[in-house]
């Protein structure tokens, strides 16, 4: 089997962002622990795209979003290892994003690591606005931005300030939705919400999607399945996140619309100088966009290296069965199998 | 379509849907045969039964009667209770103002508990709190509503007396007037602290009796459907900007999980009305179920089709009001047609 090698379990070296070291993702099934992922260590270079391939259910989203604590536990367990982050924001400190607690992940939610979700369909809210669902983004983590933006960080940390700013982090209760009634402060509200559209439109504009004035105070489902995926990208790069995990972000869309979403994520990617894990089942799409390559099976990584390399000369027979799958597709007949192993 | 040219569709739709209520409710009450034996005594030759008769135009064939009676309606003359000994239209609005007092606060009641608490254990999946939420909501659902009244008169009336029963002191609501029949609002309107707390007070275990078995329904509609929710792609999605716990089950998955909700809440009120005519004789409430009751047993025909005509209206309104709700919760819903 081919390994990272084990020089990178201890080390952080300085051209990473996030390294991934044996980690070990279990789940509570009937049959008792399914080990999903299974001593999984990768790294991702700083401004690199990085591709995750492998078949469904090999444990490539469980990956992805134990970058975030995402995987709910129980029935999940995180029964050990690692995942090393370099927080470019707060000076290139290293965290332990698995042992980080509730409220220090949350920080980087969104605004130093941020995740496109395979079916822009379902990740969104069918009952709020896209305004208001983008502007939770820049309300969380931009609150000194808005303010700005609104001309009022004067008032930032008087009295009125206080209140706002409990309207900003969505934190009202009866009491201060009264209070926001009052004249001078409701004035203050509207220059903020004003504020507000002004950066959502800014970010929706980023993703080329046409009159984002107007998108925005549109419902989920009056869009098509692509602009539903740019709103989601907006959404995500909207804090310029150090790390973008694009979790089959094309899966669930058509052909060309595919092809247009990836080229706005590695042109954005480009100009943000962004690192990309790009998690998919699609080796020709991953060989086109990802400067390197990590093949997943079965909760293992069972080959990792530079994309070019891998597609030439794949070591792992796993590998080979894979390439010579997807480049089937053209010639009806016999499909390649791929033998599975059992995993317990 | 827009919410508000629908409304205004099916309020326009709304008096034809009670004319045929109305042709519904007068033929069905009529197949109890004649109402006549409400009029008469047993002092009464066969000519003075005839001339009755005709008073009432109960000698003609049934669909003219519909039209004397409708005619009636129109002019507002609903009839003669024969169990109150009046004019319908004379006792009606007071004892629909005492059920509908209790109906309203047993449904806060049970709306607000039951969507806090299904939240709650929704949320709480499978931990402690989720349990005895469950127990409660069993016992709600399937405990008689008679048996549970009962249960609550013995232990708080008749044992430790912290509740009254019946509506009101008289002494406090016969100095004020009556503008509303609310009890609680007529109190508040004359300022009267005194008055408000007797009638909150005579309210509580009525509604609660009545809106607990409601309460035990949404609770459990609120928590399978918050559960469902929770799984969705949009909850992780919205943890993933960042966003506080709390957030995340209110803003996100509460306000969908509601959308089915809702629709039950609009079930429960019919249950609610129902409820009352068990609750108001068990709680000695002067309201319309009791009246009710009182006039199935003794085939007060003008009475019945008084209530039933209301009680449709009103259901018609319900309606209205869960079908606005529901679309402006789920804006994937059209409405109209």
């Amino acid at each position: 089997m081919v390994q990272t090698t084990p020089s990178n379990l201890n080390s952080f070296s300085n051209d990473l962002i996030a390294s991934v070291e044996d980690l070990k993702v279990y789940f509570h099934s009937k049959e008792g622990l399914t080990h999903s992922v299974d001593g999984v260590s990768f790294d991702i270079i700083d401004g690199e795209i990085m591709g995750l391939v492998g078949e469904t259910g090999c444990g490539k989203s469980v990956t992805a979003r134990s970058f975030m604590q995402l995987v709910q536990t129980p029935p999940g367990v995180i029964a050990g290892g690692k995942i090393r982050f370099k927080s470019k924001k707060t000076g290139n400190q290293i965290v332990d994003l698995l042992s980080l607690t509730e409220n220090q992940i949350r920080e980087l939610r969104g605004e130093r690591i941020a995740m496109i979700f395979q079916d822009p369909g379902k990740a969104l809210n069918p009952g709020l606005t896209i305004r208001t669902q983008i502007a939770e983004v820049f309300q969380e983590h931009r609150e000194d931005d808005v303010f700005k933006k609104a001309k009022i960080d004067h008032i930032h940390k008087n009295f009125i300030g206080a209140i706002l700013q409990k309207y900003i982090k969505q934190q009202t209760n009866l009491i201060i939705k009264l209070m926001l009634l009052v004249p001078p402060i409701r004035a203050y509200k509207k220059k903020l919400d004003k504020a507000i559209d002004k950066l959502v439109i800014e970010a929706l504009a980023e993703t080329q999607i046409p009159n984002p004035e107007k998108v925005m105070e549109r419902y989920p489902h009056e869009l098509s399945g692509g602009m539903k995926q740019r709103v989601m990208i907006a959404q995500a790069i909207a804090c310029n996140p150090d790390l973008l995990i694009a979790d089959e972000p094309t899966t669930a869309l058509d052909v060309i619309v595919q092809a247009r979403i990836l080229e706005l994520i590695t042109e954005l990617q480009k100009r943000h100088k962004t690192s990309v894990l790009y998690i998919s089942h699609d080796l020709s799409l991953v060989r086109k966009i990802c400067d390197r390559v990590a093949v997943m099976f079965a909760g293992k990584i069972v080959e990792s290296g530079d994309s070019d390399t891998i597609f030439k000369n794949p070591v792992h027979p796993y590998t080979k069965g894979l390439i010579k799958a997807s480049f089937m597709t053209h010639e009806r007949g016999k499909l390649e199998e791929i033998e599975g192993i059992e995993t317990k | 379509m827009q919410i508000r040219d629908y409304i205004i569709r099916r309020l326009m739709i709304l008096p034809f849907l009670i004319i045929g209520t109305s042709i519904i409710v007068f033929a069905l009450t009529r197949i109890g045969g004649s109402p006549i034996g409400i009029y008469l005594s047993h002092e009464m030759s066969p000519a003075e039964v005839q001339e009755m008769k005709e008073r009432f135009h109960l000698d003609k064939p049934v669909p003219i009667q519909y039209f004397y009676w409708i005619k009636g309606v129109a002019q507002g003359d609903l009839g003669w209770s024969g169990v109150a000994s009046a004019p319908v239209i004379d006792v009606f609005p007071k004892k629909f103002a005492a059920t509908m007092e209790l109906a309203i606060a047993a449904g806060i009641v049970a709306v607000s508990l039951g969507i806090a608490m299904g939240t709650f254990a929704g949320a709480r999946r499978n931990k402690f709190a989720d349990h005895v939420i469950r127990i409660i909501s069993v016992s709600g659902a399937s405990m008689p509503l008679f048996w549970f009244s009962i249960l609550l008169l013995i232990v708080f009336w008749v044992w430790l007396g912290w509740f009254p029963i019946g509506r009101s002191d008289p002494n406090l609501f016969e100095a004020i007037a009556h503008p509303t029949g609310f009890y609680t609002i007529d109190a508040l309107l004359a300022g009267n602290l005194d008055a408000f707390k007797d009638a909150v007070w005579h309210l509580i275990m009525p509604a609660v009796a009545l809106g607990y078995g409601a309460t035990a329904i949404i609770a459990r509609m609120m928590r399978s459907s918050l559960i469902e929710e929770l799984q969705e792609d949009y909850v992780d999605a919205a943890k993933a900007k960042g966003l506080p716990k709390n957030v995340v089950l209110k803003k996100h998955a509460r306000r969908n999980a509601l959308v089915p909700t809702v629709t039950v809440i609009g079930l429960t009120f019919g249950f609610l009305l129902q409820g009352t005519v068990v609750a108001e004789i068990i709680f000695r409430w002067p309201g319309l179920g009791r009246w009710m009751a009182a006039a199935v047993l003794r085939g007060d025909q003008a009475t019945i089709m008084t209530y039933v005509m209301f009680t449709s209206i009103l259901f018609l309104i319900v309606n209205l009001i869960v079908d606005v709700v529901y679309a402006n919760l789920d804006r994937r819903v059209e409405l109209g047609d």
